[in-house]
């Protein structure tokens, strides 16, 4: 929740915010251009913050151009929080376990969109206190929040309640108004940070101007179904040929886990070493991997169209019943970067209407 | 250490002794590490291989004063495949124990049928023992055994010793028999109907897989049981054993936490989806 109401500021005051979180120490996380699309990476300074260009997302398609407004590219923070990769322990091959030391560090995400930080409300009910580098990381975390003037072709935040304007949860939220800035702070270091800036209790007309385009932003960031009914609605049509249909489109290549910023599974690879003992490591997977439902002699999930109904359920079903949350925050990645463009909305409205 | 990383750390533990069970069958008994609480019927454990890889094994025994386990393992995936070459004597790692094992609590005083399809027998076998150490305790005990083949059935040289327990029945069958074979032929689902039990005061306990669990458990229907008297130890991928990794999923549960043994009421939305 907004600790101050709003504030108004200069464009420049995001130079000013972010000189401020590396002094304080941050390694400031945020999109930068690299081979044409955005990363999220650590920046070192201001000027490799990516501005001046703009994403064009459409299903199956993703172009960075020059504009003035961008939503994200494949990275999420999960990417940090939870890295694809992380070496949980070494066995020697006499059987001392050894783990091994992380750096640690004090994260800044800068310039999130408000869907981004929806995923961390979601992974904190899944990691928060269970997994100890994401807790660690979480803890020290801030959050610098840019809310969304104008969601992409594949968002879908209106719906899922999760943007285009973040509500509460973040240290700093910015909305960007042509050459100025609305500011508010949600957090104590938010606060602190806002002091630091050149701002003013935002005037009428001002105000008028930021609810008026967070309200078309909105409008932008619909997906056709509602969340009223939702996870209901598809559990009682469990049997859907729509799968089928849609699977038909489906390589199975589950991009669409590894660019969501909610999907927690992971894989575990245990490594021999050269030196006789063994390290395990926790890798990503997803449940559109052919491998993910199968064991020894057998497979509970042979089918590209079961994988598939195992995505859309978990996310708008089985999540709720789990964690108590939807497991979508509507970024639209899953729909951007499918190689074949499967949209997840088209799906989930085709079968609430019955098919 | 982190709870997460500490929940995936393997104990080192010694194997006491391999019983070789048939041509692709041993059951391997392992020490208890120390601090660690004996698993319960239907519980099961990470078993891990030293830099190869980790499973999911059920108890098929466990002799509480030498906290000796019994896990019977069937070489078929790539990391059960490297079990043949351990020996006693050897170390392995262990996690565990996991899960939710049969309702032991709950069949007190009732009949009790156990399914069992193929490796299915060994996460029943500690029932078997529970009900034979405290006899009274229990009613009718009925035992149905299925395999393949002949070469597959499991444990056969405890067949005189089931059929000796008071007040039990045990009933095997082949789907290909042997010439030599003088017993049941068919799946072991064809059984149900033709064991005489009373369904409003008896449990049913299956373990197999999972078509001819679905199997099972319409029988069981037909034959009167209610699902909440129907329990399934169900299979599925797992490679954390503690509901993070999400491979073991069944609809909206956690097979390795909320499971393996579930009653079937509790699963039944899910259960007979195709490929769910």
């Amino acid at each position: 929740m907004s600790l101050t109401g709003l504030y108004v500021g200069k464009a420049d005051s995001l130079r000013t915010l972010f000189s401020e979180l590396k002094r304080l120490g941050y390694v400031v996380i945020g999109y930068r251009v690299v081979d044409g699309v955005l990363r999220l990476g650590e920046l070192n300074s201001f000027d490799e913050f990516a501005q001046d260009v703009e994403d064009v997302q459409s299903p199956g398609r993703y172009l960075l151009v020059n504009g003035s407004f961008y939503r994200h590219g494949p990275d999420s923070p999960k990417r940090f929080l939870y890295p694809p990769n992380l070496t949980l322990f070494m066995v020697s091959n006499d059987w001392i376990v050894s783990i091994p030391e992380y750096e640690k560090h004090n994260f800044a995400f800068f310039g999130l969109k408000p869907c981004d930080l929806a995923s961390i409300k979601v992974l904190d009910k899944i990691l928060l206190g269970v997994d100890e580098y994401y807790t660690s990381l979480r803890r020290s975390l801030v959050l610098i929040v840019e809310n969304c003037i104008s969601p992409g072709g594949t968002c879908f935040c209106s719906t899922m309640n999760t943007g285009p304007r973040a509500r509460d949860s973040f240290d700093l939220a910015y909305t960007k108004l042509n050459d100025r800035l609305v500011l508010e702070a949600g957090s104590e270091l938010g606060l602190k940070l806002l002091n630091l800036l050149e701002v003013e209790p935002i005037d009428d007309a001002t105000y008028e101007r930021f609810r008026t385009v967070m309200r078309n932003a909105s409008e932008k960031a619909r997906s056709g179904f509602e969340l009223n009914g939702l996870p209901e609605g598809l559990e009682l049509h469990i049997e859907s040929k729509i799968y089928k249909e849609v699977a038909e489109k489906c390589l199975g290549c589950a991009n669409c886990n590894m660019v969501c910023p909610t999907c927690f599974c992971f894989d575990i690879l245990d490594v021999p070493l050269i030196n006789g003992s063994a390290k395990r490591v926790r890798v990503w997977d997803g449940c559109l991997n052919f491998t993910y439902g199968q064991v020894a002699g057998g497979h509970f999930r042979p089918d590209l169209w079961a994988r598939y109904r195992h995505f859309v359920l978990h996310k708008f079903a089985y999540w709720i019943k789990q964690f108590g949350t939807y497991g979508c925050v509507g970024c639209g990645r899953c729909i951007t970067w499918c190689p074949t463009g499967i949209d997840l909305r088209e799906t989930v409205k085709k079968i609430l209407m019955g098919g | 250490m982190s709870k997460h990383m500490a929940n995936l750390i393997p104990l080192k533990a010694l194997i006491t002794h391999v019983k070789t069970e048939t041509r692709n069958v041993k059951t391997y008994y392992v020490k208890l590490p120390n601090g660690v609480e004996p698993p319960k019927p239907g519980q099961f454990n990470m078993l891990y291989v030293h830099g190869v890889g980790e499973v999911p094994i059920s108890v098929s025994d466990l002799d509480e004063k030498s906290r000796v386990v019994a896990h019977t393992v069937r070489f078929v995936g790539s990391v059960t495949k490297t079990f043949e070459l351990i020996r006693e004597g050897d170390v392995i790692g262990f996690r565990g124990p996991y899960g939710i094992g049969w309702p032991m609590d709950a069949i007190v005083g009732k009949d009790i049928v156990l399914i069992a399809g193929g490796i299915g027998l060994p996460p029943l076998r500690p029932v078997i023992r529970e009900v034979a150490r405290n006899r009274s305790a229990y009613g009718k005990l009925i035992i149905l055994y299925g395999t393949r083949t002949v070469e597959d059935l499991l444990f056969t040289y405890e067949y005189d010793y089931y059929k000796s327990i008071p007040n039990t029945e045990f009933y095997v069958t082949v789907d290909k028999p042997s010439e030599s074979w003088r017993s049941n032929v068919g799946v072991v689902t064809n059984l149900i109907k033709h064991v005489n039990i009373d369904p409003s005061k008896s449990y049913a306990f299956v373990c197999g897989p999972e078509m001819m669990m679905k199997s099972a458990a319409q029988e069981l229907l037909e034959k009167g049981f209610k699902m909440n008297k129907i329990y399934l130890s169900l299979e599925r991928r797992m490679k954390c054993g503690v509901g993070l990794c999400g491979h073991c999923q069944m609809g909206p549960y956690f097979v390795c936490k909320h499971g393996p043994v579930f009653p079937l009421w509790f699963i039944s939305k899910y259960f007979w989806v195709d490929q769910i």
